[in-house]
């Protein structure tokens, strides 16, 4: 009997160490002597890969940056990028992959604001430490998740910021808002509303346009009509551009904002004399700022001819989550866990990325909650200017 | 071996199949797919997950563009409806997800009564563009419908519990999927042998002629869209668990694209063509990628960050050359390899 027992227990126990092992080792996959891989999951191709791209490259600034300097400790970074080309379902498939297949230790990114949301429970249930800075959206951190963290300033308190200082520089004005008719745009009308109810704001116009819409004509138009002299254009990138060409057609030319997922400088050259003088806020320095080009510079070596080209406000948010996330990693040692690049995430205390203001987190805060800056376009020089 | 089919009572003539080996591969292969999920990793399970719930959809299609010959480019619509119907249902109304699923089939079932009513006199690409536009609609009517919908902020859906049974886990997740797609080619395969099945064939092969032999073309077409919707709106409430949130973005016009390639590649209106077209079309971008890994990493590399132009691309070419040199799709492959090894050396 008892040799029956012994014979028994011992596959078990080999069984039930040989699973202890392999939770281990899952615990710190991603990692060898001589390399630790982060992943990444973009949309590289289609009308988002504007925001894809840049910000990938900005991971690849921060990523060639600490491996020039040594890797995290000795270890060279493997950056490992999927596409999702703006697809839920890929988003999701490529998280799987990179986590499952790839073997990454950590992530960054990750695509839109819907993609990230749906892609939520797959992080959770793995636990991979992930920094997020592309679609800084309050389910990403509302309730606070363990393992994921957020870089960046929610499109809420961006708009309120804009339309604060737009209705404090042009007192008793007429407003006019149009918006896209999906997430984002609620987004931006649910802040706009806010300060219109707080500064009793009087608005002539209010539009909503389909997404994908091309010519705004018609909304311009009754934009004109209302005499709107203060406009919040809703759009992202092809849209506000169409608005600007639409409204120097008619021959309008009122204060306007725009957004950051906008703030692009090849916005402003397709804009042309149209977008000169527009007002944006964001969470990034402006690459005509001190820190712009300074970043600019050391960009210049760390990435081929055609990334430096790519280079926009995303490659800020980019490099910022990989330096947050890198500098956690290197905190933990020689032998990193995702435990302990948590915990290390999570102590995260006003680090210095050179592109935004300095990021912390904190014990239950996955937020970093950026402060913001208003900033104005000059069109002569393709560029963004703080104002203050 | 058997050369030829020798069908003698009514019983042997409506059998799903009589051949013992087709029994015992499909036994293998269900054996198979109950052990898949505790062998694969999350990564390679998800594409089973998304094969088992393409089946669902494209067999929805199928009875549809397959049996019937409507032509449908919205069925986008149909899926949208029955994931949100589904997230509406249990997510906000807190109902029990069977009563969701029931949901997910029965409201997209009616809503493709508003759309099969112009069918009953429109035809082809006619009719197509009626169902492009339905999807295009149905999209408006969600965005618009804030109080139930959420409008554009989606709804956030978690895994059901059936029967004190949860299917939190992937395996468990992908387990449900399999009893759905198992369901739902028993249903379609029956449908198919069934009176109703030979209308819908008949009304596709020649409608006037249908009508003679006295079938009721209005009614037989719009059951052939309430069937089609009910199974595709499951397979959507099925999607939007696996996407774990439903908005309209999550729900592409591509989709209904894709579905159709698929039943192409497959072969139009067999079942086991739906199944087949699927487990290619799903499979394809991934086992490119793989054999290009194989010769260099730079190839991996860029399947990896130009995924979704390379797969546009592969679907392209692969529809082009099925037309071309295979109109019959994959089960003609696959019956032109059947005869052949059958009646090896000779030609017929």
């Amino acid at each position: 009997m008892r040799k029956y027992l012994t014979t028994l227990s011992l596959p078990l126990l080999l069984a039930g160490t040989l699973a202890a092992s392999d939770r281990a080792f899952a615990a710190e996959q991603g990692i060898t002597d001589t390399e630790i891989v982060i992943g990444d999951v973009e949309p590289l191709t289609g009308p988002p890969a504007l925001l894809g791209v840049a910000a990938s490259i900005g991971h690849k600034i921060a990523i060639a940056e600490a491996n020039n300097a040594g890797g995290i400790n000795g270890r060279k970074i493997k950056y490992v990028l999927e596409d999702d080309g703006y697809v839920t379902a890929r988003t999701i498939q490529g998280v799987k992959k990179v986590i499952e297949v790839d073997k990454a230790f950590a992530m960054l990114g990750i695509s839109g604001s819907g993609q990230s949301i749906a892609v939520m429970p797959v992080l959770e249930k793995a636990g991979i430490p992930t920094v997020i800075d592309v679609a800084p959206v309050k389910f990403l951190w509302e309730p606070p998740r363990k393992n994921v963290f957020v870089v960046g300033q929610s499109y809420e308190e961006g708009i309120i910021h804009l339309v604060t200082y737009l209705a404090e520089k042009n007192p008793g004005k007429k407003w006019g808002l149009i918006t896209q008719d999906d997430d984002y745009g609620i987004t931006v009308r649910d802040g706009f509303d806010t300060v219109v109810k707080a500064k009793k704001l009087n608005v002539v116009y209010s539009g909503n346009y389909k997404k994908g819409q091309r010519d705004f004509s018609s909304d311009m138009l009754q934009l004109k009509d209302s005499g709107a002299e203060v406009f919040l254009a809703g759009g992202i990138i092809a849209e506000n551009i169409a608005m600007m060409k639409e409204l120097e057609k008619l021959n309008v030319k009122p204060v306007t904002g725009i957004f950051w997922p906008g703030r692009i400088e090849p916005v402003l050259k397709l804009m042309g004399p149209a977008g000169n003088g527009i007002y944006a806020v964001d969470y990034v320095e402006p690459f005509a700022s001190a820190a712009g080009k300074a970043f600019l510079e050391k960009a210049k070596p760390l990435v081929s001819e055609a990334e430096f080209k790519g280079i926009n406000r995303y490659t800020m948010t980019g490099y910022a989550a990989a330096k947050v996330l890198i500098a956690a990693i290197a905190r933990c040692g020689k032998e990193p866990t995702w435990a302990c690049t948590i915990s290390e995430l999570e102590k995260t205390k006003s680090v210095e990325t050179g592109v935004m203001a300095p990021v912390s987190f904190g014990p239950g805060v996955r937020f970093s909650n950026q402060k913001l800056q208003i900033m104005q376009s000059d069109f002569p020089t393709l560029s963004f200017k703080p104002v203050n | 071996m058997r050369t030829r089919d020798y069908k003698q009572t009514y019983r042997e003539l409506v059998a799903l199949t009589d051949s013992v080996p087709v029994w015992l591969w499909s036994a293998i292969l269900i054996a198979a797919l109950i052990i898949a999920p505790h062998i694969l990793n999350a990564y390679t399970l998800s594409f089973l997950t998304i094969i088992l719930i393409t089946v669902v959809g494209v067999l929805g299609l199928n009875i549809l563009t397959g049996y019937t010959g409507l032509i449908s480019l919205g069925h986008v619509g149909f899926l949208v409806t029955g994931a949100y119907a589904y997230a509406v249902l249990v997510s906000k109304y807190q109902m029990p997800p069977i009563v969701g699923f029931l949901g997910a089939g029965v409201i997209p079932a009616l809503a493709s009564l508003i759309v099969g009513a112009p069918s009953l006199r429109l035809k082809g690409l006619y009719l197509a563009i009626t169902t492009l536009a339905f999807s295009f609609i149905i999209n408006t009517v969600i965005l618009e419908a804030r109080t139930v919908t959420n409008g554009a902020r989606g709804i956030a859906v978690k895994r059901p519990e059936l029967f004190g049974i949860s299917f939190e886990s992937e395996a468990a997740f992908t387990y449900l999927c399999l009893g759905f797609a198992v369901l739902t080619l028993f249903a379609t395969l029956n449908i198919r042998r069934s009176r109703v099945g030979r209308a819908f064939v008949a009304i596709r092969d020649n409608d006037i002629a249908a009508r003679v032999m006295g079938i009721n073309l209005h009614t037989y077409k719009l059951l052939a869209f309430v069937t089609s919707a009910f199974i595709t709106g499951i397979a959507g409430a099925l999607y939007g668990i696996y996407l774990s949130f439903v908005s309209v973005e999550g729900f592409p016009f591509l989709l209904s694209i894709e579905a159709l390639a698929i039943l192409i590649v497959g072969g139009l209106g067999s079942a086991l063509g739906a199944v087949l077209g699927t487990v290619f079309i799903v499979l394809l971008p991934e086992a490119t990628r793989l054999v290009f890994s194989l010769f260099s990493t730079q190839m991996d590399a860029l399947f990896s960050t130009g995924a979704q132009e390379l797969k546009s691309m592969l679907y392209g070419v692969v529809i082009i050359l099925f037309l071309r040199f295979q109109p019959r799709g994959l089960v003609g492959l696959w019956h032109d390899v059947k005869r052949t090894w059958v009646h090896w050396p000779l030609r017929y």
